[in-house]
């Protein structure tokens, strides 16, 4: 899976670690998300879009 | 943009020769009080073992010290305790007996057990939803293999092809799969 994790921060000027704040997780999993290591729960991609205010489909795509 | 850059090389170079200094200190100091070659092979392999898990959690504890954000909050703590317990429950056996008896030194293996197990179950409460996957994976992974050589020695030993591994030896032989399997599963997901 696909996703505009990383230019959304950008767009923002979070770090990652910022970032892992907002969501409630550790860097290395905004990370392993950013770099298409790991793909997140529905429960967290929930977070995710609420977080940027955007709907899931806009930041994840399919490969 | 506040990037999350790596470390300047310079000071990646030093950490890695600082690990390397760690890790020749460490080899010293167990070659200078541990005549390895004169225990049998399943002492010397959970001495090895005992030996990287301790250093690990020291490792560890240093980098959790500089860089706090690489574990979900509160658990790099519990990750530290949870590997230097493991580490000095397997020396326990080894070497405790020579200052207590043996009784004495089983009830202090079973209280560490029990903080150990009470900070393995703080662990996962507090780890996020990647922790949580790599932690799993990784046990799939070790029960896989383990179960598969498990079956293969059975097998050998009821056709009386092979024999002479103790219980100590084969908590050797699951600690040290173990180890490579969360390396492995760990590094999939980009952590080193």
């Amino acid at each position: 899976m696909n996703n505009r994790l990383k230019v959304l921060r950008a767009e923002r000027d979070w770090s990652q670690a910022e970032l892992a704040d907002r969501l409630g997780v550790s860097r290395q999993t905004v990370n392993a998300l950013e770099t298409g290591r790991y793909d997140p729960s529905l429960p967290l991609a929930f977070k995710i879009a609420r977080v940027f205010g955007q709907p899931i489909e806009a930041i994840f795509t399919e490969d | 943009m506040t990037e999350d850059r790596p470390l300047p090389l310079p000071l990646r170079i030093a950490g890695m020769a600082l690990l390397a200094a760690a890790g020749a200190v460490t080899g010293g100091l167990v070659a200078r009080f541990v005549d390895a070659g004169g225990l049998p092979p399943d002492d010397a392999l959970n001495l090895f073992i005992a030996v990287v898990l301790v250093a690990m959690a020291v490792v560890s504890g240093v980098v959790l010290t500089l860089r706090p954000s690489r574990s979900p909050k509160g658990c790099g703590v519990l990750q530290v305790v949870a590997m230097a317990l493991a580490g000095i429950m397997l020396m326990i056996p080894l070497y405790a007996t020579r200052w207590v008896s043996s009784e004495l030194a089983f009830a202090l293996v079973l209280a560490l057990l029990a903080v150990q197990t009470v900070a393995n179950l703080m662990l996962w409460r507090r780890a996020d939803e990647m922790l949580r996957r790599i932690m799993v994976e990784t046990g799939g992974l070790a029960f896989w293999t383990l179960q598969l050589a498990l079956f293969l020695y059975a097998a050998g030993e009821r056709l009386g092809l092979t024999g002479g591994v103790t219980a100590w030896g084969m908590i050797g032989v699951l600690m040290a799969v173990y180890l490579v399997a969360s390396a492995v599963v760990a590094a999939r997901r980009g952590i080193k």
